[in-house]
C-alpha cells in the first residue's frame, strides 16, 4: 500500500514542476548548440560517391566515334526491360544502333546496364535532378543519350577514373 | 572447257599420265604431289593459279583441291621465284652446328633476306620451314635437289659463285 | 536388321550399342554430354577439333569420341580427370587465335565455342601473344564470312563435299597459316549453300542479309512450312518484335533433314520489300486511291455483283429479242456466272484455294485455275485425284534407277536433288534426264539427253518404245499410231534396261513437262514407261501447294477431293473471255505461261479484283481494286507437298500495314456476296471442312482413259523454251532482295546454242530483237552450248520478257 502512496507523491511533484517539460526542452537544448548537419538543398548539395547512379548517358571515344557496338547486352541484362536497341550494319561494315531508347519510368537505376556493358558506353551520371512535361517524353533516344555523354564526358571519365581502381 | 584456259604442255601431260599409271583408277589424286612436281620444275620453280588449274581439270579434281595441297607443302612456291632454289637448313641440329652464321653469310653475299630472289633473278634463297634430314653433316644446304653438308663460309661462296 | 551389338560403360553406366558406332554417337544416344565443334552427325567424321577427347581404359591417351569405334567392354570416362584435363587443353589451344568480339558477333549467343568455353574451358589463358587476323573473303550475297573466327573444324568443307555436292570452299595452308578460302574469292554458289550458317560452330560464316540485325536470345523462333517448292521444308522463322530477322531449318528427317535450300532461307526478305501493298487501293477513273478495308471490299463485291446483274440483264434483253424473232424456241442459255473467273497461284495456302474455288461455285462458275503456267489441258480429265511424287521423299534414297522429264530438279527442288544424290553415292543410281536443255547436276547422271521442246515427246516416245520392246507387252491402242516403226537408240535402251532391273526405281515428270505444249503426250509416255519398266509414276508439281490446289478443287473441272458430281464445272482461263476476273496472289505479268495474252484479257474485263501482298505495275495497269493479303510468315494455312503430307501453320508476326490472310479477305467477300456457308472464324476450320471431305482420297498417280496421242513432228525452226529460274517463282521470291543478287537471279537474255546463232547471223552479247507474234522485245544474246538446236532460251518471269507472248511458242531472233 505505501508503494502506490509514494508513486502519487511522486507524481505530483513532477507535474507541478514541469519536469517532463523540462527534460523535452533539455534535448532541444543540446542540439541548439550541435553542428548542424542539414544542407539547404538545391543552393547546397551533399557529396556524391563516383558510382552514383542518376540519368543515363552514351559516351563516345576520343576521336568522336560512338563507342556503342550493338551489342544488346544492357537491354538483355535490363531487369525492367527499360531499354530497347535496334541495329544494322553501317556503311563502314560496323555493328551500330539504329535506335537506343532507355524508358525512364521503366528503369529502376539498377547500374546493370554499366556492368554489362564491354565497351563502358552506357553510363549512369550523377544527374538525378529532371522533370517530363509531356507524355513520351520519359524516353530517352540514343540522341538525348549522346548529348548527355558528350556534355558530362569530363564528369563521367573522371569518375570511371576514381572508381577504377575497385573494379 | 574454255580455250583461253592454260593448258598443259604434252611433255607434262605425258609425265602426268605416267605417275597416274602407278596408282588405282579411282584414286586420280594420288597423282597430284608428283603432278605438281612436274608443272612446277618445268615453270622454272613456281606454280601460278592457272597451272593448278590446269593440273585440277588434268586430274579430275576441284580446283580448290589442288589449292590446298600446293598451298600446304612447302615444296611448291605459289610466287615468282628466282631459278636456283637454295635453301639453309635452320632446325635443331643444323642450327647447334652454326647454321645462323651460315644464313648470314649468304644474305650478306647476296644481299637479299631470307624469301628473297636476287634481282638478276639467279637465286632464290628459301625459308626452310622443314629439317631437311642430313643432320650429320651440318650445317647443311639444299641447291635445287641437291644436299650440300658440312657448311663454311668458303664452302658455300664456292657453291653460290657455281650457280649460273 | 540383326547387328552386332555390344556392351561399354560410360561414366558408369552400361550401354549397349552397335558394334562399330563412334563412340559419340552412342552417348549422343544416351544423354551423355560430350563437347564437339567438327562432328556433326549428317557429315563425315574428320576429327581434327580434338574438343571430344575421352578417357578410355587402356588406352593411353584421350581418343576422340567421334572417331573412335566402340568395342566390347570398353570403358569410358567422359569426366575423368584426365578427360577434363584434356578438354581444358584443348578449349585453351582453339581460344589462343579466336578474338574476343563475341559483342559484335552475331553468333553471340547460340555460339558453340562460347557455350564449350563456359562448360569445359578454363578461366585464364597462359597465351599472351598477338592473335592472327585472318582477311574475310566476299563469298557471294547471302553469306558473311570473318575468317579470323574460324577454328578450323571443317564442317564447311564437308559440307560443300559431301551434301551440296560442290567442292567451293577449302582450306589452305597449314598451322597457323590455315585458313578457310574458296577458289579465289569465288562466290558460293551452292543451291544449299546457306546451311553452312547454322553448321558453323562460330561466328566465321554468318547470314549476310540478317547481318546485325538482331541476337539470338531475343528473337522468337516460330514453326513454319518453306512456301516455294513442292517439298514442304520445315522451318522456324525467328522474329524480332514482330519482324522476321531470319529463317532456319526445323529438323525433319523425313522431309528435309536438317537442310534447307537458299530460297526457303532468304525468300522472307520479300515481306519486307519496298513494294509491298499496305494499304487496299481502288481504280477510279484510272487514279489509284487508298481506301478503307469496308470500302475496298464494298467495291469488289459490288463489281462482281454489277457483273451478274448486267449480264443477266442483257440475258433477258437477247431473250426477249430472240424469243420475239425465234418464237418461242428453246435457246441454249448461257450462265452469266461464267463470265466472272478466278486465277490462283498454287503457291496460296489450302484455305485460301478451298475459298476461292467454294466462292466462284457459289456465285455459279467454275472458271478457276492454278495451273497458270500450264499450256495443254487437253487430258485434265485423265488426271489423277492430286499429281504427287507416287512415293515418300525420304525413299527417294533407296532407288536404284529414276528417270526425269523436264526437271531441273537441283535448281527447282534443291531438297530432292539431294535425296537423288545420295541415292547415286549409295546405291550407285542411275539417274537419267530428258530435258528440254542441258542441266548441270552435282551427282553422276546415267543420260542426260537434251533435245529442243518441240523434240521432246518424240524423244520420250523412243524411250517407250524400247519400254514396250524390253517388257514384251502389247503396245495398248492409243500408242500404236505414236510409237510405231520407232527404232530406239543404245541410250534409250540402257535407260530402260537400267530401270526394269533395278529394284526401287521411279519415271518423274518435272515442272517443264507440266509446262511443257504437248503435256498430255509427255505423261501418257512416260506412264506408259513407268508401267512397263515397273517404275513408280510420279509428278515433281511445281509449287508449294500445287498438290493441295487439287485437292482444294481449284481447277475447272473438278471440285474438291476431285469431286465431278454436283459441281460446277468451268473452262480453261485460255478459252474465256471473263468481264470479272479474281486473282489471289497471281501477278499477271510473271506467273502466266503467256503473260501477254493474260494481259489483254485482264485489260477487257471490267473487273479484276486483285488479292496480293505486292503493288506492281501491271496489276495498277489490269486491276480495278487491290486488295492487300499477307504472306507466308503472316497468315496461318496449310500446305499439301509433293509426297501428300499436309501441313498446317501459324501465323508468325502481324502483316504489313493493313494487309489481312487471304483467307479472310475471301470469307469477308463471301458474305458481301450474300453467299452461304462464309461463316469461318479460323483458317483451320476452312481446312478442317476439306479435310473432311478428302478423307477417302487414295493417292493414284495411274491416268484414267488416256486419249490416243500424237506425235507433233513439225514445228516452226526456232520455238521459244525457258524455265522459271529458282529465284523467280513466284512474287515473294521475286522480291528477296539477296536472292536476287546471287548468280542464280538470271537477268533477262536469250541464249542460243553456236550453230543456231551463226545460222541467225548473231554474235556473243549482241542485242537482238525477238518477235513472236505482234510483240517484240530487245534481248542481249549468250552463246551457251547447253541449248539444242532448234530452240531459243528466255526465262519466264524474269523481268523484260512479260511483252513476249507463249513461253513455249514460235519464235524470231533478228539482228537489230
Amino acid at each position: 500500500m505505501g508503494g502506490v502512496m509514494m508513486n502519487k507523491i511522486a507524481h505530483f511533484i513532477k507535474s507541478f514542476t514541469l519536469w517532463e517539460l523540462l527534460k523535452g526542452l533539455s534535448v532541444t537544448g543540446r542540439y541548439l548548440f550541435k553542428t548542424k548537419v542539414t544542407i539547404q538543398y538545391p543552393e547546397e548539395k551533399t557529396p556524391m560517391s563516383p558510382r552514383f547512379r542518376g540519368l543515363h548517358a552514351l559516351r563516345r571515344y576520343a576521336n568522336g566515334e560512338e563507342r556503342c557496338i550493338a551489342c544488346k547486352l544492357c537491354e538483355a541484362v535490363c531487369p525492367a526491360l527499360a531499354i530497347t536497341i535496334d541495329s544494322e550494319e553501317r556503311e563502314d561494315g560496323t555493328r551500330r544502333t539504329t535506335r537506343y531508347d532507355i524508358d525512364l519510368f521503366k528503369c529502376i537505376y539498377c547500374g546493370f546496364c554499366e556492368e554489362a556493358c564491354p565497351v563502358d558506353s552506357i553510363v549512369e551520371t550523377h544527374i538525378f535532378e529532371y522533370h517530363f512535361e509531356e507524355h513520351g517524353s520519359q524516353v530517352m533516344t540514343k540522341e538525348m543519350l549522346l548529348e548527355m555523354g558528350d556534355k558530362y564526358e569530363k564528369e563521367i571519365a573522371a569518375n570511371r577514373e576514381a572508381d577504377a581502381k575497385y573494379r | 572447257m574454255n580455250t583461253t584456259d592454260t593448258q598443259l604442255s604434252k611433255q607434262s601431260c605425258a609425265e602426268i599420265d605416267a605417275l597416274l599409271a602407278k596408282f588405282p583408277a579411282e584414286g586420280r589424286k594420288s597423282a597430284l604431289l608428283g603432278a605438281l612436281n612436274v608443272v612446277q620444275h618445268e615453270n622454272k620453280g613456281f606454280l601460278t593459279e592457272d597451272l593448278m588449274d590446269a593440273v585440277a581439270r588434268h586430274l579430275d579434281l576441284a580446283k580448290i583441291e589442288v589449292y590446298e595441297v600446293a598451298s600446304f607443302y612447302s615444296m611448291y612456291e605459289l610466287k615468282p621465284v628466282a631459278r636456283h632454289n637454295v635453301a639453309v637448313c635452320t632446325n635443331i641440329s643444323c642450327m647447334l652446328m652454326g647454321s645462323q652464321s651460315i644464313v648470314n653469310h649468304v644474305e650478306n653475299k647476296l644481299g637479299i633476306k631470307l624469301g628473297e630472289s636476287t634481282a638478276d633473278g639467279r637465286i632464290y634463297l628459301k625459308i626452310e620451314e622443314e629439317c631437311l634430314a642430313a643432320c650429320a653433316g651440318g650445317p647443311m644446304m639444299q641447291v635445287d635437289h641437291v644436299y650440300h653438308e658440312n657448311l663454311t663460309p668458303e664452302k658455300v661462296d664456292e657453291i653460290l659463285d657455281g650457280l649460273e | 536388321m540383326s547387328e552386332e551389338l555390344v556392351t561399354i560403360t560410360v561414366d558408369g553406366r552400361e550401354i549397349q550399342a552397335p558394334k562399330g558406332a563412334m563412340l559419340i554417337e552412342v552417348t549422343d544416344k544416351a544423354n551423355i554430354k560430350v563437347p564437339r565443334f567438327c562432328y556433326h552427325q549428317k557429315l563425315s567424321v574428320a576429327a581434327n577439333c580434338r574438343m571430344c577427347l575421352v578417357e578410355v581404359e587402356k588406352a593411353p591417351k584421350a581418343l576422340p569420341a567421334c572417331a573412335t569405334p566402340v568395342m566390347e567392354g570398353m570403358v569410358v570416362h567422359t569426366q575423368s580427370a584426365a578427360a577434363k584435363a584434356a578438354q581444358h587443353s584443348v578449349m585453351e589451344f582453339l581460344l589462343i587465335n579466336h578474338p574476343l568480339d563475341c559483342p559484335i558477333c552475331d553468333q553471340g549467343g547460340e555460339c558453340e565455342l562460347q557455350d564449350v568455353a563456359m562448360g569445359y574451358g578454363n578461366d585464364v589463358s597462359q597465351y599472351v601473344e598477338g592473335k592472327r587476323v585472318v582477311l574475310d573473303k566476299n563469298i557471294g550475297p547471302l553469306i558473311t564470312t570473318e575468317l579470323t573466327r574460324c577454328i578450323h573444324c571443317t564442317r564447311c568443307v564437308r559440307f560443300g563435299e559431301e551434301i551440296a555436292g560442290i567442292r567451293e570452299l577449302g582450306m589452305t595452308s597449314r598451322g597457323e597459316n590455315a585458313r578457310i578460302a574458296t577458289c579465289v574469292e569465288q562466290t558460293v554458289a551452292s543451291e544449299m549453300s546457306g546451311n553452312v550458317i547454322d553448321l558453323c560452330p562460330v561466328g566465321a560464316l554468318t547470314a549476310k542479309p540478317s547481318r546485325f540485325a538482331a541476337r539470338a536470345w531475343e528473337m522468337m523462333q516460330h514453326a513454319s512450312v518453306a512456301p516455294h517448292d513442292c517439298v514442304g521444308s520445315n522451318l522456324f522463322v525467328h522474329t524480332l518484335r514482330g519482324e522476321v530477322i531470319r529463317v532456319v531449318p526445323r529438323d525433319n528427317e523425313a522431309i528435309n533433314e536438317a537442310w534447307i535450300s537458299d530460297r526457303d532461307r532468304f525468300s522472307y526478305e520479300g515481306i519486307y520489300s519496298e513494294d509491298r501493298l499496305t494499304s487496299p487501293m481502288i481504280k477510279q477513273k484510272d487514279e489509284w486511291k487508298v481506301v478503307d478495308w469496308d470500302e475496298a471490299l464494298k467495291f469488289a463485291a459490288d463489281g462482281i455483283k454489277s457483273v451478274l446483274t448486267q449480264l443477266e440483264q442483257a440475258e433477258i434483253q437477247d431473250d426477249t429479242q430472240s424469243e420475239s424473232e425465234d418464237s418461242g424456241e428453246v435457246v441454249n442459255k448461257t450462265n452469266p456466272a461464267d463470265k466472272i473467273a478466278a486465277l490462283v497461284s498454287p503457291n496460296s495456302t489450302l484455305e485460301e484455294l478451298y475459298l476461292a474455288q467454294k466462292l466462284l461455285r457459289s456465285l455459279g462458275s467454275g472458271n478457276i485455275d492454278h495451273r497458270l503456267r500450264q499450256s495443254d489441258f487437253s487430258d485434265q480429265d485423265a488426271a489423277p485425284t492430286m499429281p504427287w511424287l507416287g512415293q515418300n521423299i525420304e525413299d527417294l534414297e533407296k532407288l536404284n534407277a529414276a528417270l526425269l522429264i523436264g526437271s531441273n530438279v537441283r535448281k527447282q527442288q534443291p531438297i530432292i536433288a539431294h535425296r537423288l544424290r545420295k541415292a547415286t553415292l549409295n546405291n550407285a543410281a542411275h539417274i537419267s534426264f530428258v530435258n528440254p536443255r542441258v542441266y548441270d547436276f552435282h551427282f553422276p547422271v546415267a543420260s542426260n539427253i537434251a533435245v529442243a521442246q518441240q523434240q521432246l515427246s518424240a524423244e520420250l516416245a523412243l524411250i517407250a518404245a524400247a519400254a514396250f520392246k524390253a517388257s514384251a507387252n502389247d503396245v495398248p491402242d492409243h500408242l500404236k499410231k505414236a510409237l510405231s516403226g520407232l527404232k530406239p537408240k543404245v541410250e534409250h535402251k540402257a535407260m530402260v534396261s537400267q530401270l526394269k532391273e533395278g529394284e526401287n526405281t521411279t519415271v518423274l515428270l518435272g515442272d517443264l513437262a507440266n509446262m511443257h505444249p504437248d503435256f498430255s503426250v509427255l505423261r501418257v509416255l512416260a506412264e506408259a514407261i513407268a508401267t512397263q519398266t515397273n517404275s513408280v509414276f510420279g509428278y515433281l508439281t511445281e509449287a508449294a501447294n500445287t498438290a493441295g490446289a487439287w485437292l482444294a478443287g481449284a481447277v475447272p473441272h473438278r471440285g474438291p477431293a476431285a469431286a465431278t458430281e454436283d459441281v460446277v464445272q468451268g473452262s480453261v482461263f485460255a478459252e474465256q473471255n471473263p468481264d470479272a476476273v479474281l486473282l489471289l496472289n497471281v501477278e499477271p505479268d510473271a506467273d502466266m505461261v503467256n503473260s501477254q495474252a493474260m494481259i489483254e484479257t485482264l485489260q477487257q474485263a471490267s473487273r479484276v479484283i486483285a488479292i496480293t501482298a505486292f503493288d506492281s505495275a501491271a496489276l495498277r495497269d489490269t486491276a480495278s481494286v487491290m486488295l492487300p493479303a499477307a504472306t507466308f510468315a503472316e497468315t496461318s494455312g496449310s500446305y499439301v507437298n509433293a509426297e501428300g503430307f499436309w501441313q498446317s501453320f501459324k501465323g508468325v508476326c502481324q502483316p504489313s500495314g493493313e494487309a489481312r490472310p487471304g483467307w479472310k479477305i475471301l470469307r469477308v467477300l463471301g458474305n458481301l456476296l450474300d453467299q452461304q456457308g462464309f461463316d469461318y472464324v479460323s483458317s483451320d476450320e476452312v481446312r478442317d471442312e476439306l479435310r473432311s471431305q478428302c478423307e477417302n482420297i487414295e493417292l493414284d498417280n495411274t491416268l484414267n482413259n488416256a486419249a490416243t496421242i500424237k506425235i507433233n513432228g513439225a514445228a516452226a525452226e526456232l520455238m521459244r523454251c525457258g524455265d522459271v529460274p529458282m529465284y523467280s517463282g513466284d512474287a515473294l521470291l521475286r522480291r528477296a532482295s539477296s536472292l536476287q543478287q546471287t548468280q542464280d537471279a538470271q537477268v533477262i537474255c536469250v541464249r542460243l546454242n553456236a550453230a543456231e546463232a551463226s545460222r541467225l547471223g548473231v554474235a556473243e552479247s549482241d542485242s537482238v530483237l525477238v518477235k513472236q507474234g505482234n510483240s517484240s522485245a530487245q534481248l542481249s544474246l549468250v552463246i551457251d552450248d547447253s541449248i539444242p538446236t532448234g530452240s531459243a532460251w528466255i526465262p519466264m518471269a524474269v523481268k523484260g520478257n512479260e511483252l513476249l507472248g507463249d513461253a513455249f511458242g514460235e519464235i524470231m531472233v533478228e539482228k537489230v
